[in-house]
């Protein structure tokens, strides 16, 4: 699938990508792929009783794994996703099932390719945002070249390669 | 009381070493990976896939190369210190990436308020990486609990041939 500039607009929402619910397993076995061995995420005894939390806690690292492949997807193998940004704002638990969104929020022609800004996050079931952040992926033009690979990040602020 | 000291403002743009991570990109690391966080992009593991892209051959996911620094072959168990401990955590390695501590009393906590991630290109199966961070920024401001300090930990990650891969920003909050 190739994704060009032109195709997009500023409001644009895309295809949400949802995963879960979440169980112990799932949790295990990215703490595992991880080498993470941080009980919170795989022994709930302790995540509840010994840190009082409400449950074992789904990793950010896997949130952020997430939003990556969201983005990814989104922007096919002629786009490259630059620049993402997000905070973890709240927990999420075992047995949620998460819902990632991200909605175009501005564009920016450059020589080489286009930019498209973007706002994003992950709601639970309840609709409670944990994982708000922005992203900037690099878009051909339908009638140009390939956008640069290694990606040539355009001159300017944050550009010091 | 003020967190930003003298002693702390000296470690403004500190700088780790260069270190290596123990293994390359294994592919079966690669396979646990990507299944574990549910991505089944043919790119990881496809070379039929990838030959007519730009990168030519399957390639780790972008972030891999921030979960490669791992304990190598040949040193301590960290968990043995706490073989007595029921209140282990599980908790292993630093968050400091190979840079000093902040200087700052024992009481003060860490939470990660976020992370800035810009992306070059994908490591290779097989090819080796690097990291090196540097306490990008150490920022003071006041919240209702007291002053707090924002410390970002900016990490390069290098390829192979030394060509950049992957520069995070981790912002952390202590107070």
């Amino acid at each position: 699938m190739s994704r060009y500039f032109e195709q997009v607009n500023v409001g644009d929402v895309l295809e949400p990508l949802v995963r879960g619910p979440f169980r112990s397993a799932h949790l295990m076995r990215w703490s595992s792929a991880m080498e993470n061995w941080h009980k919170i995420h795989y022994d709930r005894k302790f995540a509840v009783e010994h840190d009082k939390l409400p449950g074992i806690l789904i990793n950010g690292t896997l949130k952020q794994q997430m939003i990556m492949q969201f983005l990814r997807d989104w922007a096919g193998n002629t786009g490259w996703v630059w620049k993402v940004g997000f905070q973890f704002r709240a927990m999420n638990v075992e047995g949620e099932v998460l819902r990632l969104w991200a909605r175009v929020t501005g564009k920016r022609e450059l020589p080489l390719y286009g930019l498209v800004d973007l706002e994003l996050g992950i709601v639970n079931g309840e609709q409670k945002e944990s994982t708000p952040g922005t992203a900037i992926i690099a878009l051909p033009y339908a009638k140009g070249a390939p956008v640069p690979y290694p990606f040539v990040p355009p001159q300017g602020p944050g550009s010091r390669t | 009381m003020s967190l930003l000291t003298a002693e702390v403002q000296a470690l403004i743009g500190a700088e780790s070493s260069v270190e290596a991570a123990c293994d390359e990109v294994e592919r079966g690391a690669v396979r646990r990976y990507v299944q574990a966080y549910m991505d089944n992009d043919p790119i990881f593991y496809s070379d039929e896939v990838t030959n007519p892209l730009p990168w030519r051959e399957p390639v780790a996911p972008p972030l891999f190369p921030m979960n490669m620094f791992r304990r190598p072959f040949g040193t301590p168990d960290p968990f043995s210190e706490h073989d007595r401990n029921p209140d282990f955590d599980g908790i292993v390695g630093s968050t400091a990436q190979g840079l000093p501590p902040l200087p700052l009393p024992k009481t003060i906590g860490l939470l990660n308020a976020g992370t800035e991630v810009e992306v070059f290109r994908y490591a290779k199966h097989g090819e080796r990486v690097t990291a090196k961070s540097s306490y990008h920024s150490i920022t003071e401001k006041q919240s209702s609990k007291g002053p707090m300090l924002l410390v970002v930990i900016e990490t390069e990650y290098r390829g192979g041939e030394g060509g950049l891969l992957l520069r995070v920003q981790k912002t952390l909050i202590r107070r």
